[in-house]
């Protein structure tokens, strides 16, 4: 027999018997709705709980620390030091895309400066040495300015989004800070100096000379550099960068150098990274890059934990939602199994008529199973059509209340339904309906050719 | 070499020889009986005595056959010690009353059920050792069926049913139906092809079921009381139509029936009593059914069509 006459026999019997198909298939799509939504929600909330997490947090990054201050003091003793060997062999981790490493220079050491006679100040500002090739594939956004850019960016600086605020006016008496504040016209107040524009002068502070006002003065000359500041970051979501600038990792250590000699301080060790941010080319392999890098000796942290620990909550209540769906999708299977056996009483004769004219017993089992199938499939389809609708609903007017729980910006949809869950919810419910057509199946091709067709 | 009365039998005749020693004419051999003498451990040879005087094995071989259904603890002997030669083209008749196991025959003889004991043999075959896979593709293309309540399916219209055997061989629709509507067409139907069997009569329902019979061109038909539900006049009709077809086409028919005037279509009768043959006689005086009407051609037609790939 051949397959297009099967299929066309299961569905001349479906339609034969129309009315109890449909109600057959009503259960299967209130299963199947019941499931896509169920997993659609799910999904939802894994989704909000990236979003919320990105919000605190690079999800791709793993951020080691050398666990000790500037001075080389501190941290476990048996930590392995973050220097260029351990920068190559972090970025030797598998799945690792980029190492983005950083030298702290302390506020002691250095004052900022601009404006005639460095009329603006800034003591303890937070400054970091980094690559800035690297830093071009961080995602830092710039809000002003461009990425250094030329063979010799030795002296260019980039400003967080508040670093700017840090300048004092020496002029004032009253210290002369200014901070972002909202000013009646609606505007921000603007800090003293635009780094956009005005030069930046880093001089190496001499701690043995203080001026009046308790800051240290300046080494004098060579020990001050003139940088050009090519860009002002964005605000980032985690605070990382806002109120420190950063500088070449080359005059960074050249700082650090000059202020050690400076200052008389007796420290042969080598310059020590104060923290390396790797780069995981994706989300779910933070987690194993995290673990090697802490097998390595590192103390390493990332979101991925949180992650974690917050999908392992969401997966109880995924779950128990997935599990009360999965009863009514399982009422459905006894609904086509009901059917099934139904419609072989009825057509014990014909299926008698049909082995006595030599149809082959494997055609008989494929042809009820393809009606159960053909059910679970209906309903499959049917119930993805309507999933969507209600998911459409759902992320149309349900969406302001999940956001408010999880404080996200409202952009993520409570229920998403990917192509996959699709896919897989049209082959699950056939799946059941074949399962469920098993049994029936087995009973008609064991029906008795000659007590079918039996003068009655 | 063969007694002279042998040679003188009609063409349709099957005669029995025995091998290793046992005298040719030892028991009364007459053409009435030899079908079911007894032959001990000896190997049996049936032969036929064709026109051009040579000779072949039988179509139908039934050797030992016997059948015991069980009820309970209780036996019932349906069928007993049957031996049986039927040749091809041969009409032969199985006549008995209610009870006496001619279903059972036949069914056994279809491959529906399998015998107790005893083989049968068709076409070379023994499908009392067949299974169902092998005995279901040994009917699509042997055999076909007419029984007497028809059955056909309710749901399918007439070239549907009479196409159904096609379909279980695995022929392409646009094929089969075409071969279908021949087939009504050769057996009067030609304006009741769309018709589902409720809206047919007893007459034509049974003409769709001979016609859905021969479509597949099968080597023997087998008809279970076919015209058991049919009044005088449609009998008849039924009777000539079938007897015809199978005449025109050399094509062995298995007639059951109660009715002794149903049996005088036949070239033979064999009276079957408590599941036991009681006789099997050559049918003196068969009623003549005209064999050239041009509708009978269809079967080979369609045999022709059919086989064209
Ligand atoms: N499935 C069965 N189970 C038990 N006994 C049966 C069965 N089929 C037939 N018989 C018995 O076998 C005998 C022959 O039956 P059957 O061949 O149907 O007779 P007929 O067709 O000649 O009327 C009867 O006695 C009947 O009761
Ligand atoms: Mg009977």
């Amino acid at each position: 027999m051949k397959i297009s006459d099967m299929i066309s026999m299961c569905f001349k019997n479906l339609w034969r018997r129309k009315g109890r198909t449909f109600l057959t298939v009503i259960g299967v799509i209130i299963g199947c709705c019941a499931i896509i939504v169920m997993i659609s929600l799910g999904l939802g909330m894994n989704a909000a709980m990236d979003a919320m997490l990105a919000n605190w947090g690079d999800l791709n990054a793993v951020t080691i620390y050398s666990g000790r201050n500037m001075y080389g003091d501190g941290g476990s003793s048996d930590q392995p030091v973050l220097n260029d060997d351990a920068l190559m062999s972090l970025k030797a981790i598998e799945h690792v895309e980029t190492a983005f490493p950083k030298i702290q220079v302390s506020g002691e050491y250095i004052t900022l400066s601009a404006g005639k006679n460095d009329r603006y100040k800034a003591s303890w500002m937070e400054v970091y040495g980094v690559d800035f090739e690297t830093l071009k594939k961080m995602n830092y956004e710039i809000d002003k300015g461009t990425f250094p850019e030329g063979t010799d960016t030795s002296n260019a600086v980039i400003f967080g989004a508040e670093a700017a605020y840090q300048f004092r006016d020496t002029k004032k008496r009253d210290g002369g800070y200014v901070w972002k504040e909202m000013l009646p016209d609606g505007t921000y107040r603007q800090p003293w100096i635009d780094p956009m524009t005005d030069t930046i002068k880093l001089s190496v502070n001499n701690t043995k000379k203080q001026n009046d006002d308790g800051s240290y003065q300046s080494g004098g000359r060579g020990y001050e550099h003139k940088l050009t500041c090519s860009a002002v970051l964005m605000q980032d979501p985690n605070w990382e960068t806002v109120y420190s600038v950063m500088i070449d990792i080359g005059l960074a250590k050249q700082i650090i150098n000059d202020y050690n000699r400076l200052n008389g301080v007796k420290n042969s060790k080598e310059i020590e990274y104060s923290q390396i941010k790797l780069w995981v080319d994706d989300i779910d392999n933070v987690d194993a890059v995290q673990e090697a890098v802490e097998a390595m000796g590192f103390s390493a942290s990332s979101m991925a934990q949180m992650r974690k620990e917050m999908q392992g909550q969401l997966m109880i209540i995924q779950l128990v939602l997935g599990g009360l769906a999965a009863i009514s999708l399982l009422v459905a299977a006894i609904g086509i199994a009901n059917t099934m056996i139904m419609s072989i009483y009825e057509r014990t004769r014909e299926i008698g008529i049909m082995k006595v004219l030599g149809c082959f017993i494997s055609n008989i089992r494929i042809m009820f199973l393809m009606e159960a199938g053909m059910i679970g499939l209906l309903g499959g389809g049917i119930g993805v059509l309507i999933s969507y609708i209600i998911s459409f609903f759902m992320n149309k007017f349900g969406s302001g209340l999940m956001s408010s729980m999880l404080g996200t910006d409202g952009s993520t949809p409570i229920s998403i339904i990917p192509l996959w869950l699709v896919l897989l919810a049209l082959i699950f419910s056939s799946f059941i309906g074949l399962i469920s057509g098993f049994y029936p199946a087995n009973r008609a091709v064991k029906i008795s050719a000659l007590e079918a067709i039996k003068n009655e | 070499m063969l007694p002279a009365e042998f040679a003188k039998a009609p063409q349709a005749f099957v005669y029995k020889t025995v091998t290793k020693a046992t005298p040719f004419l030892k028991n009364d051999y007459s053409f009435q009986n030899m079908w079911n003498s007894s032959i001990g451990d000896d190997i049996i040879v049936y032969m036929k005595k064709l026109q051009t005087g040579s000779v072949c094995l039988p179509f139908i071989e039934v050797r030992g056959l016997r059948k015991i259904y069980r009820l309970g603890s209780e036996k019932v002997v349906a069928l007993n010690r049957i031996d049986l030669a039927i040749e091809k083209g041969e009409i032969c008749c199985i006549l008995g009353t209610s009870g006496s196991g001619k279903s059972t025959l036949l069914n056994m003889l279809a491959g529906l059920e399998k015998p107790t004991k005893g083989d049968i043999i068709i076409n070379g075959v023994n499908i009392a050792k067949l299974n169902e896979k092998k005995l279901a593709k040994f009917r699509q293309e042997n055999t076909g069926f007419v029984f007497q309540s028809y059955n056909l399916l309710t749901t399918l219209t007439a070239v549907e049913n009479v196409a159904m055997p096609l379909m279980f061989k695995g022929i392409p629709k646009q094929k089969r139906e075409k071969a279908a509507k021949k087939m009504l067409k050769a057996v009067g139907l030609e304006k009741r092809m769309k018709h589902h069997p409720n809206q047919m009569s007893g007459g034509q329902q049974q003409r769709v079921g001979i016609a859905r019979a021969f479509v597949a061109h099968p080597n023997v038909i087998f008809a279970d009381e076919p015209t058991g539900n049919l009044d005088t006049k449609t009998t008849i009709e039924v009777m000539e139509l079938m007897v015809k077809m199978c005449r025109k086409h050399d094509l062995t028919l298995i007639l059951v029936t109660h009715d002794p005037e149903i049996a005088v279509y036949a070239d033979r009768i064999v009276h079957l009593i408590d599941g036991k043959i009681d006789s099997d006689k050559k049918n003196v005086s068969v009623v003549p059914v005209p064999t050239d009407d041009e509708t009978t051609a269809v079967v080979t037609e369609n045999k022709i069509d059919l086989k064209k790939e």
